[in-house]
Parts: C-alpha cells; sequence; structure tokens
C-alpha cells in the first residue's frame, strides 16, 4: 500500500472536516449561516458525492466498454467516428450541457446526472483506446504465438498493460466531474454549487470559499483513493 | 504603381472622412434651423427588454408632441444610466422606485409601500436636481407564481391562501423554484416564510431564468419570478397576490432631469397618462410579444401607444 495516499487522503478528509467545522462556527454572517450549518452542509455534501459517484461510474463503463470495442480489429473503422462524437460532447461548456439538456430531461438530479456522464466520457475513452494502441504489437504476437486466445490476450495482456493510461483517464475524468457538479446548481440538483453560486449572488465569500475548498478537498481524495485502487489492481 | 495605390488611399480616407463630417455637419444644422421645434431629449434606458420597449414609448410620445428624441437606450447596466442622467448625457430614462430607494440613495430597509416608497426617493432626489415623474402600476419586484389551473383549483389567489393550503394536513406537496438569491436573503424566501406563517415542503434552488420553465412543466408546483417577465403570461402562470405587502416596491417612473423639465414643463403631462395604464398583466403582456413573438421594442411599443390612443 502507497503510503503517500493514504496521507493525502486522510489529510483530505480531516481537513474537509476542519473545514465544515471552522465555516460553521463563524459563518460570516446571519445570512451565510443559514447554509453554512451541519444540516446544509452535510446535504449538499451527499448530493454532490451521489452526483459524482453515479456520473462517473456510468462513464466508467460505458467509456471502457467502448475503448475496448473501437480496439478490436473488427470495430476498427468506427473508432474515428466514436471518438469524433465524444470530442464533440467534450467541446460543449458544461453550463451548456446543463442547460441543453434542462430542456428535455427538467429539471434535478437525473438531468445533472446525464450532463455530467456526457462530460466524463472522453478522458476515459481516450486513455482506454490509447492505453490499449500503445503496447507494442511484439508482446501481442508473442501472447498469441503463445497460444492465447483473443479474450486471454485482453484481460491477461492489454487491459493490464493499458491500467495505468486508464486509470489516469478515469482520475481526470472523476476530478473534473467533481468540478463540473458544482454547475448542477443551477438547474435544481444541489450540491456544493449551492454554496458556491448564493454566495456570488449575495456576496458572501465565506460560502463561496466553503464551497470552493470542500470541492477542491473531494477531488484532491477521490483522486488519490483512485491512485489507492490502480496500486491495488496492478499485478506484480 | 505603389504610389497610386497609396494615393487612392488617401483621396478615399479623406472622402470618407468628409462624408461623414457632411453628414453629422449637416444633421446639426438642420435642427438649428427649425427654431419652432420644442427642443431635444435624449432619452436613455436599461438594456433588457422591459425597459427598452419603456424608453421606446418615450421617444415615440416626445416626438408625436413635436419634440426632437435621441435614442440613447440600452445602456448596460443600472449605474452606467443613473451616471448617464446625473451627468447630463441622456435627460431622462424610467427607473424603479426600489432601485433608487436602495441602490442610489443607499438605503438598507427596503420601503413595501408603492406611494411611500415614491414619495421617499422623489423627496431625496430633488436635491440630486433629478424629478420622479408620476409612477406607473407595473410593480417590477418578486413574485410568488403557480400555474393558473392549479391556482384556480385550489382557489388560491394570494400567499395567504397559499399559506393556509400549506398548512392543512393533507394538502399536496409543494416544491418551490427560486434563485439563489431569494433563497438566502432576508427580504426573499425567509422573510416570506416569516410574514405568511408557513413554509413549503421542498426548495428547489435553480438559475432564476429556468424557474418558469421548472413551473410551467410542472416540475415544481410555485416558483419565485418577477413580475412583468413575460413568461408568466405566455406560460399562463399567475402571480400570487403580496395581500401582506411583504416584497418590496419597484414601481416603474420616468425620472427627468430638473433642468429639462424645467424647459419642457409639459413632458410630465405627456408621460403620466401612460405611466398610469402600465400595470403587471399589460407591461408582461409587452414584455411577452418582444421575448417570445420575437418584435422589436419599438413596434410594440408603438402600436400599444397608437392602440391606447397616446399618438396618431
Amino acid at each position: 500500500m502507497n503510503r503517500r495516499n493514504l496521507i493525502w487522503i486522510i489529510v483530505s478528509f480531516l481537513l474537509s472536516v476542519a473545514t465544515i467545522f471552522y465555516f460553521v462556527n463563524y459563518p460570516g454572517g446571519k445570512m451565510a449561516a443559514r447554509l453554512l450549518n451541519f444540516e446544509t452542509i452535510t446535504k449538499a455534501y451527499q448530493q454532490h458525492i451521489l452526483m459524482v459517484f453515479v456520473a462517473s461510474a456510468a462513464a466508467i463503463i460505458v467509456s471502457v466498454s467502448l475503448g475496448i470495442l473501437i480496439t478490436r480489429p473488427f470495430f476498427s473503422k468506427w473508432a474515428s467516428i466514436v471518438d469524433n462524437i465524444v470530442n464533440i460532447a467534450q467541446t460543449i461548456p458544461s453550463l451548456a450541457i446543463l442547460a441543453l439538456f434542462f430542456t428535455y430531461l427538467g429539471r434535478g438530479f437525473s438531468t445533472a446526472i446525464f450532463a455530467l456522464w456526457l462530460y466524463a466520457l472522453l478522458p476515459i475513452l481516450r486513455n482506454t483506446s490509447a492505453g490499449i494502441q500503445n503496447i507494442s504489437p511484439g508482446i501481442i504476437e508473442s501472447a498469441r504465438g503463445m497460444g492465447m486466445s483473443n479474450l486471454h490476450i485482453l484481460t491477461r495482456i492489454e487491459l493490464p498493460l493499458a491500467l495505468p493510461v486508464i486509470m489516469g483517464g478515469i482520475r481526470t475524468s472523476v476530478v473534473i466531474t467533481v468540478g463540473a457538479a458544482a454547475l448542477a446548481s443551477f438547474i435544481g440538483a444541489g450540491g456544493l454549487g449551492d454554496l458556491i453560486v448564493t454566495g456570488l449572488s449575495v456576496s458572501r465569500n465565506t460560502l463561496v470559499v466553503a464551497g470552493g475548498i470542500l470541492s477542491a478537498l473531494l477531488a484532491i481524495f477521490l483522486d488519490q483513493v483512485l491512485d489507492l485502487i490502480e496500486d491495488s489492481l496492478r499485478i506484480r | 504603381m505603389k504610389k497610386s495605390k497609396i494615393l487612392v488611399l488617401v483621396i478615399s480616407v479623406f472622402l470618407l472622412v468628409g462624408l461623414v463630417a457632411g453628414c453629422s455637419g449637416q444633421e446639426a444644422s438642420q435642427s438649428d434651423q427649425e427654431g419652432d421645434t420644442k427642443g431635444t431629449v435624449t432619452v436613455g434606458s436599461k438594456e433588457f427588454t422591459e425597459q427598452l420597449v419603456l424608453g421606446q414609448m418615450t421617444l415615440l410620445a416626445l416626438e408625436d408632441a413635436g419634440y426632437e428624441v435621441v435614442d440613447n437606450t440600452g445602456l448596460q447596466g443600472s449605474n452606467v444610466v443613473r451616471g448617464a442622467l446625473e451627468s447630463g448625457e441622456i435627460d431622462m430614462y424610467w427607473e424603479y422606485t426600489g432601485t433608487g430607494w436602495i441602490s442610489y440613495l443607499q438605503n438598507d430597509e427596503p420601503l413595501t409601500d408603492p406611494q411611500e416608497c415614491f414619495d421617499a426617493v422623489k423627496a431625496a432626489d430633488a436635491e440630486n436636481g433629478l424629478v420622479w415623474l408620476d409612477y406607473a402600476p407595473l410593480n417590477n419586484t418578486y413574485t410568488v407564481m403557480m400555474q393558473q389551473e392549479k391556482a384556480d383549483a385550489l382557489a388560491i389567489k394570494s400567499i395567504s391562501d397559499l399559506a393556509d393550503y400549506s398548512n392543512q394536513a393533507d394538502h399536496e406537496e409543494i416544491v418551490f423554484a427560486t434563485d439563489h438569491e431569494f433563497s438566502i436573503r432576508d427580504d426573499g424566501l425567509v422573510g416570506v416564510y416569516e410574514k405568511y406563517g408557513f413554509e413549503f415542503d421542498e426548495v428547489a434552488t435553480m438559475d432564476p431564468g429556468i424557474t418558469y420553465d421548472a413551473l410551467k412543466n410542472g416540475e415544481v408546483q410555485a416558483a419565485m419570478g418577477f413580475a412583468t417577465d413575460g413568461r408568466i403570461k405566455s406560460f399562463n402562470l399567475v402571480n400570487l397576490e403580496d395581500d401582506k405587502q411583504f416584497f418590496p416596491v419597484y414601481n416603474a417612473a420616468p425620472v427627468i432631469r430638473q433642468d429639462t423639465l424645467d424647459q419642457s414643463p409639459e413632458i410630465a403631462d405627456i408621460l403620466a397618462p401612460i405611466a398610469e395604464k402600465l400595470d403587471d398583466a399589460t407591461m408582461s403582456n409587452l414584455n411577452y410579444l418582444v421575448d417570445s413573438e420575437h418584435k422589436e421594442p419599438r413596434e410594440v411599443a408603438e402600436t400599444w401607444l397608437k392602440d391606447n390612443g397616446f399618438i396618431k
């Protein structure tokens, strides 16, 4: 187990708790205190984590599968098409995606999940296909020479070798999602964005800072947790 | 070759400058010649729909009365427009009494009685050489809205009715859509709860622009909005009456420089009957024509003024 990861995880967790306690005790005014209390912060935090978790999980499943699929020889001609579609999704600003899908899916959680999911796809897909494509053909050749089936090559050779790259994509994607989830507040999905956006709209900086710090710490926390997971998945 | 090109360039620049200078000179001399006009009035406005419509109305009405008018509408932001008025760049524009009271006169406590607020800003701004002419009934303040059908079915007409309904044990769940600012301000949701003695079952915080859509689509049962927004009409929503006069008032009134008014006191008489006719529903409808039917503010203003016999 990597000690450096563990330290970061514990530090970011403790800092989050400390941040919450600090701002609940020093909300900087009556108005800010309406949001800076344990009940509201916990609720916002839960909503935020749930959004990130569901959107990321769905994105990992879809993107990794797609990434594997488009690196198979019989699907390789689709690779650029899939890549471009996901690319385009990424070029639309996340706020615009939220606004766009609000029109069709309505307010709240499900719309936010869908938009965040769409936004989380690209880094994972990119890294999955790149990770697999960059494996030296010689290795695949020799695996085939040893009589391994395609499935075995995928599960024993390609995926393990591409794992660090894939996990890199997942980590990027999760960190982006933590940030983008703050925007979900605009369509009524709650989350830490509620603190930030409300703070901005009434010029109460404690709210903005509290929301910002908590969201940044969450990103660091999840990034390090994923790093740990990568370590434990790696075949030694 | 190269020399002749430069020559052509220089000549065309001169011609262009001459053309521009000539045009503006002509304009100036024209207004100098017409000594019989009643003088020039520059009208300003803020940048949003309602302000543009009010600005165009003023321009058209003054033009019709024989004034030279200069259209300086669509300035960005309240402070810019107010600054332009104080410095004399514009002679008049429509301002909201509440904005004047809180933003320009730097008061913290909002006023909730229309006449009281108007009298207060009128008195205070007199020292700044500005005159608030008679205000319109239109009150562009916060509003609590419901779907017209839903409100009718539950016989809810005012916020008090809604409070009574919410306090019944067996009421349907009421989710309230609000923007971030309203959700936290003393004179927002918190104040509504205190004044009317109830709470919504759930509050959904979102961008102010989408509360109307959320309400229209039935995703929430009540929502905050601004009382003269065009979508209230087009989405078939209804403003619940603020029967306890909780929300600060934002009645629109023409504000004019004292020196301009001294020169042309008639302006007050031209605008008074127009202001009198502009209530929330009328303004919401005019905003709707611009926002949803994509008509020009000038066209909307002109049609309305003609229909009501203010201009020929």
